[in-house]
């Protein structure tokens, strides 16, 4: 792979995907993907469905194990193609918050316990510094008021902004949203939306597969189109949306915005 | 008819017998279900070797009937030089019915536990052992209590077959009431009686236990 082209007064790389691949038998999901996000910036992934953006995303974080490549972030490397420690994979996991599309709350726990059980288990926070956290956390995100709740008793959009103070709780350097949104009604999906607005405004770097094409023009720094298992074109999101090179972008676009 | 003018003499022996009867069922839960939790556990080893021998042994253990189990145990042991007294053997061997039984059932609680849950926890930096301790686990188990208590309530029934290695429990105790007075219907409706008087009950708890556990679920 040409390595990536270097411009004066940008910011350190947060993440590095070295050309990953990954099949699930005879059917090829990603095709020597390579992928780098500065810190500070958000990545929107979009793409048809089937296109790799969420198998990709989830190699960030080795949810999904790639067949060959390599993976950094902030300086923890994993080879995927040789073998790793639980450890090696700890500490890359370490920098790395998650959001998923079905929010995958602990339904035993109620909504603190979910924040606070992590922080424990993990960080070795006692159990009173962790609620003491997940409380700010909560705060933040307007649901300090359902601390004692169970999820169950949560709307989606409530779920979900419980899901981000769940990953913010262990303080990571870069968050991942797996279509954070999808899930949702188009009006509850904005209450999660602002919630990560706020995120990016305040500096950190986030790597969001979505199909919010809004948020990825106006949120994101960077955006990346991906379909069949590649990316198609990158760049920054205003260029790609008025003006995309590549003819299957524009098919895409045009079905995603003219409807 | 004498049938049940003779019960309150019958009594004080018979519910010495049944607090042995409960006694090793009790005994025979408290061992075979975290035993039972392990083999499940087991179950989903990624090592190929441990999942294969875990499974060999719940099948052996459930194709057995628990009255093989418990003979092997009292009568068969002792050939290679272990002597079990009538109260271990019938414990060990309940339990490890027990064990093999309830593992199934609790694999499938662990099962029903979404993987999405576990994954959540795997991004949040849990290990294996904390993601089923804090997570898996709970509610798993809350999943498989209803059958967990059907387990029981079988267990308890199949101590009576501890009555083969003469072990002063309900069954043995009626038995031998009816081998002095000859008196054998009675007796033994009444020592039926006192395992229904068990039984029912529990099945009850049953029903309560599965709306009060699917609540958060």
């Amino acid at each position: 792979m040409p390595p990536m082209q270097e411009k004066p007064l940008t910011k350190p790389l947060a993440i590095r995907l070295d050309s990953i691949a990954k099949n699930y038998g005879e059917h090829t999901v990603l095709k020597n993907v390579s992928l780098t996000v500065r810190e500070g910036e958000v990545t929107a992934l979009i793409g048809p469905s089937g296109a790799g953006k969420s198998t990709l995303l989830r190699c960030i974080n080795l949810l999904e194990r790639p067949d060959t490549g390599c993976i950094t972030v902030e300086g923890s490397r994993i080879d995927a193609g040789t073998n790793f420690t639980t450890k090696d994979l700890a500490a890359l996991r370490r920098n790395v918050g998650m959001v998923f599309q079905s929010f995958n709350l602990f339904p035993h726990l109620n909504v603190l316990r979910n924040v606070s059980i992590a922080q424990e288990r993990v960080l070795g926070r006692t159990r009173k510094e962790a609620d003491v956290r997940s409380l700010q956390l909560l705060e933040r995100v307007g649901l300090a008021d359902k601390a004692k709740q169970y999820p169950s008793r949560c709307s989606g959009g409530q779920q979900q902004r419980i899901a981000i103070a769940r990953a913010l709780a262990l303080d990571p350097r870069v968050m991942l949203f797996d279509e954070p949104t999808s899930a949702l009604d188009p009006e509850v999906g904005l209450e999660v939306l602002a919630v990560m607005k706020e995120l990016a405004a305040e500096g950190m770097t986030m790597v969001v597969v979505t199909h919010e094409m809004q948020f990825a023009r106006d949120v994101s720094d960077h955006l990346v189109v991906m379909a069949n298992g590649a990316i198609l074109e990158e760049g920054h999101p205003e260029d790609i949306f008025t003006d995309p090179v590549q003819p299957r972008t524009r098919e895409f676009l045009r079905a995603v915005l003219e409807r | 008819m004498n049938i049940f003018t003779d019960w309150p003499s019958y009594l004080p022996e018979l519910l010495a017998g049944l607090g042995v009867s409960v006694q090793v069922a009790l005994l025979s839960l408290a061992i075979g279900i975290p035993g039972g939790l392990l083999l499940a556990i087991g179950a989903g080893s990624k090592n190929k070797l441990v999942r294969v021998l875990i499974i060999g042994v719940v099948e052996i253990g459930r194709g057995t009937p628990a009255l093989v189990v418990l003979q092997i145990f009292y009568f068969g042991l002792p050939a290679s030089g272990l002597t079990l007294t009538s109260m271990a053997a019938s414990v060990v061997a309940l339990a490890a019915t027990t064990a093999a039984y309830t593992s199934e059932i609790l694999r499938g609680g662990l099962q029903a536990v979404p993987q999405g849950e576990t994954e959540a926890a795997g991004a949040l930096g849990m290990n294996r052992k904390d993601t089923l301790r804090f997570i898996v686990i709970p509610q798993g188990f809350r999943v498989a209590i209803p059958s967990l208590i059907g387990f029981a309530i079988l267990i308890f029934q199949a101590t009576s077959l501890a009555y083969t290695v003469a072990l002063p429990e309900l069954l043995s105790q009626a038995y031998s009431i009816g081998s002095t007075t000859f008196n054998y219907l009675s007796v033994l409706l009444l020592a039926g009686l006192m395992y229904a008087a068990i039984t029912i009950p529990a099945s009850w708890l049953t029903g309560r236990a599965e709306k009060r556990l699917a609540q958060h679920l």
